[in-house]
């Protein structure tokens, strides 16, 4: 692939996640109406010059709601990819530069985590914290960090065998410098393409936990809960499904073509 | 190599005691009780105390989680409090119609990934690589939620061809395995790309094909070995995802699978059956992961399991 | 060249294409649906739990063995009861009430069902080793008795007038032990079905009882499928595999499915009643009935019903509907008016502040389910300067912070009320959790002594009086927000002929319902 198509691909996917952050910022204001105001005459409207994406179950404008849910949804996706790579990273590379035994026993964790079934730690945290966003955000970071922290360590752990690590270390570097230095830069690349996939899969996930209940309460719109509800009215009013699923799908096209960008432009320079 | 899969073996154990411990914490944690939950509210308060007593629930939770780690060691799981069975017939039962569903899912996932990866990654930019691309975002945009429905309606309403819900044969294998299989898809193609992408710029394929062979033939023959590792070791990793994924596709499908039992255990706060079924779908990851490697050491002999 | 190539690769791609298309079909074909004549499906939303009836609470356990039990007495639509098994009953002095047998009731298994049947069928629900879940609501049964093959004598610890609702009970037959295992097939009852197989989660079987007489082409076999999913059960109506669903299909749904041809929708009057419910006990603002009227103001039932609803409901007045033979007109209505509940609010002491709202934050626990009524009832109350903080948790965390009474309102539904006394359960002072309903930790002694009075009534008309009185003390207190009696629903393929919903949803109109095709046989081609 030519230097030229890398950078598309970081512009694309750049302008995009920007447009979309630009929307969730300034589409309220533009869009005036309120997003949690109902009109039960308007029940299931289809679109029409005033809510050019129709009108949810209770009269609410689907237009608004997706604006208004961007700012959940990005925030959501985004402090959960951060958090979870942040921890996972963290873990990761404690793994792979200490000892065989600590190791063994950190992916014993991950493990565990790993293998545990996300739905029983969601009911259980939305019945002690109380359902919500930050019962969502924990849930989804309690089960998120693994994926990151595997790579790190798989990552840390070919690194550490290469000449310019072993060099440094011999030449006295201690290891909180050598990660800085030499890991981190390294496993970059398959962070970022991990954490810009990892945002389809949160708002997916966002969306199968308002599937059981217990996602973001109302009438805080988002769009996984725009999707669950309007799933349930595909027969008669597929039309509330298009803006949110439009809008989940650019984000996650976004996203990647950035993750792309990212992870090529760091190849290069290795 | 024997010796590392003993290794392994021996730390599904770890594992094993780890996840039910979790899962004895949390779901002691929340509110609720399998008495109250069974009985409902017509029950009399003396009625309800006794109950309880009968199922050992007002013993201290230290000797609870005792009794429940001894019967674990001895692999009795215990008998439902909702069924009045053994928790291990029962999952026996269903066990397999969550497996199925999941290996079909997993078959989907790879038949439509790999050849959409290899397309995208031969020829990145082209036509090919674009339309897979599509088909990924749209395929991870979609979640099960709403990717059933739509399939339910497009081809047992609209086409007649698939039945709606429930288990039998292959026809009502398929539309819940598409379920659950596209969003795996979209990820193994996508990394598929990736990996074959980086892979053609890699010195020994311009050798390969500077020797006359053409870019594709090079890839096939040098890179597709080299990328599947990367495939495998994303299947091991997304296996998680895919066991969460079937859960919700049985709730969609009335498929009935121990991900739909996991449902209603949680909701009748039938601990033993709730530990049996978070059992069973850690076990199937631990154990799937590691065929993943076992996999991974076929393709790519030059790993050394140490 | 080039172009040859692409050409080519498009050509393999519809021939992989057509193979695929091949094989889908081939599958479709080779496991045509095999649906004997005779044969319904209807899909159930829930599982059925226990199938014997001694043991069995839930909703959907009742609309399963309504089909294959038969109980000394049913409710008639009134709410009173009428015999069924007893071909007559009488009271007997203050404490005892006296059943008289059919003759010549025959259970599924052949065996005729005999006073000894009943005796057992009861004594083995109030023995306390076995636990059943129904003891609760025999308790002021103090004895039964059996003094012939016909006779039934039921005793109460005290003076009872509510007693003919103890005759509610299914009856299994004499020596039936409890359930070993929880999947186990129902023991014979005297009903019109008898089950053939059960698979919790997925599905129950009924077939026809041989001794009990059946009309020409009615069904001889329903299949009950739980479907939990919604959207799949009205899927599967159109797609014509479920021939028959009651109340579990989404209102906004239902004028999609009227257009199908195959399709028919029966809507009538129901007795399921909702409602809201405050909590009296921790939190002094909701003691304050002025807080109370404001929020029955604020809410706009008739919009509610004729748009989220499309018109499936009657906005209620209280607990019982008008069928009901205690039910009052006469009672304190709250008709939408939210500058009344905004005067109301003022008048409490929770004047507007700078962001539009009151210092009035209410908490508003819910089930999934419920969310979308919740998200309406936030948005009016909202309106009046009141902020609903809905908390929706799965059933078991919801139900548990109901009894624990750890919410400030909370939306409920009775179904399947008969007798008045219901009130007592849900109004006394003395029956708040774990004796009775009364979650809400309402207290009044005019209330109290109504009720108790009431049930040592037994002349008819002095008894509706007082629960006259007991309505009305209920519109003005609002222990409830009454919001409306659900509408029974039912969707069905127009292969059923004749069926006749009942007042509390039972679906016992399935014995009599005939099959004018065989059902399922149009997809069956």
């Amino acid at each position: 692939m030519s230097g030229a198509a890398r950078s598309v691909s970081l512009a694309l996917g750049g302008s995009l996640v920007a447009i979309l952050v630009l929307a969730a910022i300034a589409g309220p204001l533009i869009v005036r109406a309120d997003p949690n105001a109902i009109d039960l005459a308007n029940s299931l409207a289809a679109p029409s010059a005033g809510h050019p994406f129709g009108c949810d179950q209770l009269g609410r404008d689907v237009l608004a709601r997706v604006l208004w849910g961007a700012r959940l949804s990005l925030f959501v996706a985004i402090v959960v990819v951060i958090a979870s790579a942040a921890i996972g990273t963290l873990i990761g590379v404690s793994a792979g530069l200490a000892s065989e035994r600590i190791d063994n026993l950190i992916m014993r964790g991950v493990d565990i985590v790993l293998a545990f079934p996300g739905i029983l730690l969601a009911i259980a945290l939305a019945a002690i914290l109380g359902p919500g966003i930050r019962d969502l955000v924990i849930a989804l970071v309690a089960m998120g960090w693994t994926g990151y922290a595997r790579i790190v360590r798989g990552e840390v752990l070919t690194l550490r065998e290469r000449e310019y690590v072993v060099a440094a270390r011999t030449l006295g570097a201690r290891p909180p410098r050598l990660v800085l230095r030499h890991l981190l830069p390294g496993v970059a690349g398959p962070l970022a393409v991990q954490a810009t996939f990892g945002i389809g899969g949160i708002i997916g996930a966002e969306a199968a936990l308002s599937f059981l209940g217990l996602g973001v309460m109302p009438p805080t719109p988002s769009w996984g809960n725009m999707l669950d509800a309007g799933r349930a009215f595909l027969l008669v009013a597929p039309h509330l499904t298009t803006a949110p699923g439009l809008a989940i799908g650019i984000s996650i096209l976004g996203f990647n073509l950035m993750g792309d960008g990212i992870a090529q432009l760091i190849g290069i320079r290795n | 190599m024997i010796g590392y899969f003993a290794r392994r073996l021996a730390a599904i154990v770890p594992v094993a005691i780890g996840v039910a411990t979790l899962t004895f914490l949390i779901i002691h944690i929340v509110p609720g009780d399998p008495v109250t939950a069974m009985l409902g509210e017509s029950a009399a308060p003396a009625d309800i105390v006794g109950m309880r007593h009968r199922l050992g629930l007002d013993r201290p939770i230290l000797v609870q989680y005792g009794a429940f780690l001894k019967g674990l060691a001895e692999g009795d799981l215990g008998q439902s409090i909702v069924y009045r069975r053994p928790v291990s017939r029962i999952i026996a039962e269903r066990y397999p119609a969550t497996l199925e569903l999941a290996a079909a899912g997993m078959l989907v996932a790879l038949v439509v990934a790999l050849p959409l990866g290899f397309i995208a990654g031969s020829r990145p930019g082209g036509a090919g690589d674009i339309a897979s691309m599509g088909f990924a975002i749209a395929g991870i945009s979609i979640p099960h939620i709403y990717l059933g429905p739509l399939l339910m309606i497009l081809f047992s309403l609209d086409l007649r061809w698939l039945p709606l819900t429930g288990r039998g044969g292959l026809a009502h294998l398929l539309l819940p395995a598409i379920t659950l299989g596209t969003a795996l898809a979209a990820i193994l193609a996508r990394m598929l790309r990736q990996s074959l992408v980086a892979v053609r710029e890699s010195d020994y394929i311009r050798t390969a094909v500077s020797k006359g062979l053409t870019a594709r033939a090079a890839l096939i023959r040098h890179g597709l070995r080299n990328s599947l590792t990367s495939v495998v070791t994303l299947v091991g990793l997304q296996i998680g995802g895919l066991l969460s994924g079937a859960l919700i596709t049985e709730v969609i499908f009335s498929w009935p699978g121990i991900g739909r039992l996991l449902i209603s255990a949680i909701g009748l706060r039938d601990y033993p059956l709730v530990e049996g079924c978070v059992l069973a779908f850690a076990m199937t990851y631990v154990v799937v992961n590691l065929l993943t490697d076992v996999v991974y050491g076929l393709i790519d002999p030059r790993v050394r399991y140490a | 060249m080039k172009l040859q190539k692409v050409t080519t690769n498009l050509l393999r791609a519809a021939g992989a294409l057509r193979i695929a298309a091949v094989c889908v079909a081939f599958i479709a074909c080779g496991t045509p649906r095999a649906i004997p004549p005779g044969t319904i499906q209807v899909d159930l939303e829930d599982t059925p739990t226990s199938t014997d009836p001694r043991f069995s609470t839930s909703a959907a356990s009742s609309r399963v063995n309504e089909l294959i039990f038969s109980s000394l007495v049913r409710p008639a639509g009134s709410g009173a009861f009428v015999g069924q098994l007893a071909e007559s009953f009488e009271r007997r002095g203050d404490t005892q009430i006296v059943f008289h047998l059919r003759h010549g009731v025959r259970f599924s298994d052949g065996k005729e069902l005999t006073a000894g049947d009943v005796k057992y069928t009861f004594d083995s629900i109030l023995d306390p080793k076995l636990n059943s879940p129904k003891r609760g609501a025999l308790q002021h049964l103090k004895s039964i008795d059996a003094p012939d093959l016909y006779t039934i004598v039921m005793t109460t610890d005290r003076p009872y007038a509510p007693a003919a609702e103890l005759g509610s009970q299914a009856i299994v037959p004499a020596a039936t032990p409890p359930p070993a295992i929880s999947e186990q097939i129902a023991p014979p009852g005297a009903g019109p079905f008898r089950m053939v197989s059960f698979s919790r989660d997925e599905s129950v079987v009924l077939e026809r009882n041989p001794y009990f007489p059946a009309a020409p082409n009615s069904p001889q076999k329903i299949v009950f499928k739980i479907v939990p999913d919604p959207t799949v059960r009205a899927l599967e109506l159109i797609e014509g595999v479920c021939d028959l669903s009651e109340n579990n299909i989404q209102p906004e749904v239902l004028p999609s499915l009227a257009t199908k041809p195959q399709l028919s929708i029966i809507k009538s009057a129901g007795t399921g009643y909702r409602y809201i419910a405050f909590n009296f006990r921790h939190d002094p603002r909701l003691r304050d009935l002025r807080v109370r009227r404001a929020i029955a103001y604020s809410i706009d039932r008739r919009a509610i019903v004729n748009s989220m609803m499309r018109g499936t409901a009657r906005i209620a007045s209280g607990l019982l509907a008008p069928e009901n033979w205690a039910y009052s007109a006469d009672v304190s209505t709250y008709p939408y008016d939210p500058a009344k509940a905004r005067e109301l609010l003022e008048q409490a002491g929770y004047p507007v502040l700078k962001n539009g709202m009151r210092n009035l934050r209410l908490v508003f626990k819910t089930t999934p389910e419920q969310l979308r009524l919740a998200t309406a009832l936030q948005a009016m109350l909202k309106d009046v300067g009141i902020e609903l903080d809905i908390r929706s948790n799965e059933f078991a965390t919801f139900y548990d912070d109901t009894l624990r009474g750890n919410f400030d309102l909370v939306s409920m539904y009775w179904v399947g009320v008969n007798d008045p006394n219901h009130y007592y359960m849900i109004f006394d002072s003395k029956m708040t959790p774990p004796r009775g309903y009364n979650r809400g930790y309402y207290s009044n002694p005019e209330m109290d002594r109504l009720l108790e009075s009431a049930q040592i009534t037994f002349d008819f008309d002095d008894r509706r009086k007082l629960y006259a009185r007991v309505q009305q003390i209920a519109a003005d207190d609002l222990p409830y927000v009454s919001l409306w009696w659900q509408d029974n629903v039912v969707v069905l393929n127009r292969s059923l002929q004749g069926f006749v919903p009942y007042p509390n949803g039972s679906l016992k109109s399935l014995a009599t319902v005939t099959l004018t095709s065989p059902a399922g046989a149009e997809q069956a081609n």
